[in-house]
């Protein structure tokens, strides 16, 4: 007996088709399954075909959240192939921008998470701050997502001494609201009761798995392409990679909070030391043949772009991967060995951006083969239910 | 005179279902941060649906992908009438910059009838606002 | 380990000339399909954090090159192999590193490029009335662009 849930929104972020198989014996999941596909847009044909400059606003259009950092990945990799050098004053808006986009992204991730564990006020709050960042974007660049600043050589807009002093008023407020973030996610035992222990994965599996971003990170792995394979720019700045060793929900929590700060830190010291001098150079029309690796820390994790030229103005191949891609067999892992009931909060730990976070799950029972489809909001009645059930644990180790 | 209460009923309370065909989820954002406490479109009695049958107004974001096109004609059927369809952003107008590629459908009126359509990539929560509003005007 | 040491190391598991380092923190190797396993199971013996970033497939005409991208604690390598159009075959690299399978079955789809000994070879990106023996990536590969209907016609 069958019957098919149509799409329709789950919860309220993040909707992007995918669909889980889930094959369970009671509340314990067995075995898991992904179908990917419903989101392929063929972008990576489509790049063939448009000159350097038009790929600038497709690889933007990849994610709508982490739009900058496909942008920038494919800009350091053009201007490698283009054989120019962006001017400082350039690059250090161009990473502002980065920073800001890290700041936004993480917020929205609270507030989804918050959501997943019934914790709704949560969630408005934190959407409403990451207004503040939202404005900040729309003074710097004219739009609140696809911002556009980069261009081939450099950036396209400059910030005046008036808007330097709004952002760092902006990031004052931020911080505040932040430090309040961290207190609700330390000391706040139901939230925090909610969190721990869920979707384990184990430092090996991290590794055999490829996980990256922080995902790799809550599981004790030191990963972070801005500290192994760093751009110049972030050689001048000091900042630390946040990790933590719990391995679980929490973990992933924790180390967003702490790289919250961390951006915080990062945009201070290039307000402080913003070079003067122009912002962009002039690029050519062609490229020489060649090839380049281009790598870059998305909020969700590692970034990479592989670009061949051919000596026209058309890239020959471009090969995108997103972090999310990568993190999908560890979450498949993480699945294997959970409670149905979890599964809304495991699948929003990994921060799904593209094909990801689906409508509908389809349950295969082990024993009877029958199938039957729930719907996210009944997973995520049937979790916040079962959590309300538990005695609280007011000894939860605290993973710094 | 019944006719008078349901259609002010139908105008002071329509229940959306967000549909994303395969978007980025830029425009998804906008519209859930259409309903967080600075746009606020709970105010307009408007209320996040998750199933068709529940639901007034379709929201579709996205350029239609080839495997997503048979469900979403699914959908339509499914949400009674009468309904409406807003196609919100350039991707649900047209394909924005997807245009041409082997697993898109173009715009979303190649595959459901649309009523509204709001420009822009991705849209503004205050645009959204004013397509939803506009359509109730015609109601 | 930065990078001098790197190379030195990888010129022992290859032949010298075929480790290439373009530029800072970037290192490229040669290998041909049939060695490709043992590379992967000695790099990983002896690089520490290291880990499969993706695997890109390039069709140059008369084969495909096909790059595995691995990252570690100081920069990228990245392994080049090519094989012929007329046979695309590859070893799976799942054995050593399970987390390449998803990179692996997405060349499958596009290319058309039989990976042996995959633990899960089921296409994976394209949709399920998508007809078989259609490769979008390859080259040679052309679509035809269906018409536009505009609703309400042209005047």
């Amino acid at each position: 007996m069958k019957f098919q849930i149509p799409i329709g929104p789950q919860h309220p972020a993040l909707k992007e088709p995918i669909s889980i198989r889930l094959t369970v014996e009671g509340e314990v999941i067995k075995d898991a399954d992904l179908r990917l596909g419903y989101n392929h847009r063929g972008v990576e044909k489509l790049a063939e075909e448009k000159s350097w400059i038009q790929n600038i606003y497709l690889c933007e259009r990849i994610c709508g959240i982490c739009s900058h950092s496909h942008a920038t990945c494919f800009v350091q990799g053009a201007e490698k192939l283009l054989e120019i050098e962006p001017p400082r004053r350039g690059v250090y808006l161009r990473y502002l921008v980065s920073e800001l986009e890290r700041i936004h992204s993480h917020l929205l991730w609270l507030g989804v998470a918050g959501h997943e564990a019934g914790f709704d006020t949560f969630f408005m709050y934190t959407w409403r701050d990451r207004e503040v960042v939202m404005d900040l974007l729309e003074m710097i660049s004219g739009n609140r997502v696809h911002y556009a600043i980069n261009t081939l050589g450099g950036v396209r807009r400059d910030i005046d001494e008036t808007l330097r002093g709004k952002i760092l008023e902006g990031l004052a407020v931020l911080k505040a609201r932040s430090e309040y973030y961290f207190k609700i996610g330390a000391a706040e035992p139901t939230f925090v009761a909610r969190l721990a222990g869920v979707g384990p994965l184990t430092k090996q599996q991290a590794m055999d798995y490829c996980a990256v971003g922080p995902m790799a990170r809550a599981s004790g792995i030191d990963r972070d392409v801005r500290k192994n394979d760093p751009h110049d720019f972030y050689n001048e700045v000091e900042f630390d990679v946040a990790t933590a060793d719990s391995c679980d929900v929490l973990g992933r929590t924790i180390v967003r909070i702490k790289e919250l700060f961390e951006s915080y830190k990062i945009c201070e010291q290039i307000l402080r030391k913003l070079p003067d001098g122009p912002i962009a150079v002039k690029a050519p029309r062609r490229a020489k043949p060649g090839e380049v690796v281009s790598r870059y820390e998305a909020p969700r994790g590692e970034n990479i772009h592989y670009i061949v030229a051919n000596g026209s103005d058309k890239p020959e191949r471009l090969k995108v991967r997103a972090p999310t891609l990568a993190n999908y067999p560890a979450t498949i892992e993480i699945l294997k060995h959970g409670f149905i009931a979890d599964v809304p909060l495991i699948f929003a730990a990994i921060d799904p951006c593209i094909c990801c976070a689906e409508r509908s799950v389809e349950l295969v029972d082990a024993r009877s083969g029958e199938e039957r489809t729930l719907r996210f909001s009944d997973l995520r009645r049937m979790a916040n239910d079962r959590a309300r059930s538990l005695s609280l644990q007011r000894n939860v180790a605290w993973p710094l | 005179m019944f006719e008078r209460v349901i259609r002010w009923s139908r105008k002071k309370s329509p229940w959306i279902l967000h549909l994303n065909s395969g978007a980025c989820n830029a425009c998804d954002i906008e519209v859930v941060a259409a309903l967080t406490p600075r746009f606020d479109v709970e105010r307009l009695g408007v209320l996040l649906k998750a199933t068709p049958r529940h639901a007034d107004v379709i929201v579709a974001t996205g350029p239609v992908t080839r495997q997503l096109r048979d469900r979403i004609i699914r959908i339509y059927d499914q949400t009674p009438d009468p309904k409406f369809v807003i196609a919100v952003g350039a991707c649900a107008m047209s394909g924005c910059v997807y245009r041409g590629a082997y697993n898109i459908c173009g715009g979303l009126d190649q595959v459901i009838p649309v009523n509204i359509y709001i420009p822009g990539c991705p849209v503004r929560p205050d645009a959204i606002l004013d397509g939803v509003v506009k359509l109730l005007n015609t109601l | 380990m930065n990078d001098e040491q790197k190379i030195e190391k990888l010129k022992t598991f290859v032949s010298p000339e075929a480790v290439a380092h373009p530029a800072s923190h970037r290192i490229f190797v040669t290998v041909a399909p049939s060695g490709l396993v043992t590379l992967v199971e000695r790099m990983k013996a002896e690089l520490d954090n290291w880990y499969v970033i993706t695997i890109s497939g390039v069709d140059k005409g008369e084969s495909y090159e096909i790059l595995y991208h691995f990252g570690d604690t100081t920069g990228s390598i990245t392994v080049r192999t090519q094989i012929p159009k007329a046979d695309p075959r590859l070893p799976s690299i799942c054995g050593p590193i399970p987390g390449a399978v998803l990179y692996e079955r997405e060349l499958q789809d596009m290319f058309g490029i039989a990976v042996d000994n995959l633990p899960d070879p089921r296409p994976m990106l394209m949709p399920d009335d998508w007809p078989a023996g259609n490769f979008p990536l390859r080259k040679d590969w052309k679509f035809d662009r269906p018409a536009e209907v505009i609703p309400g016609g042209e005047k």
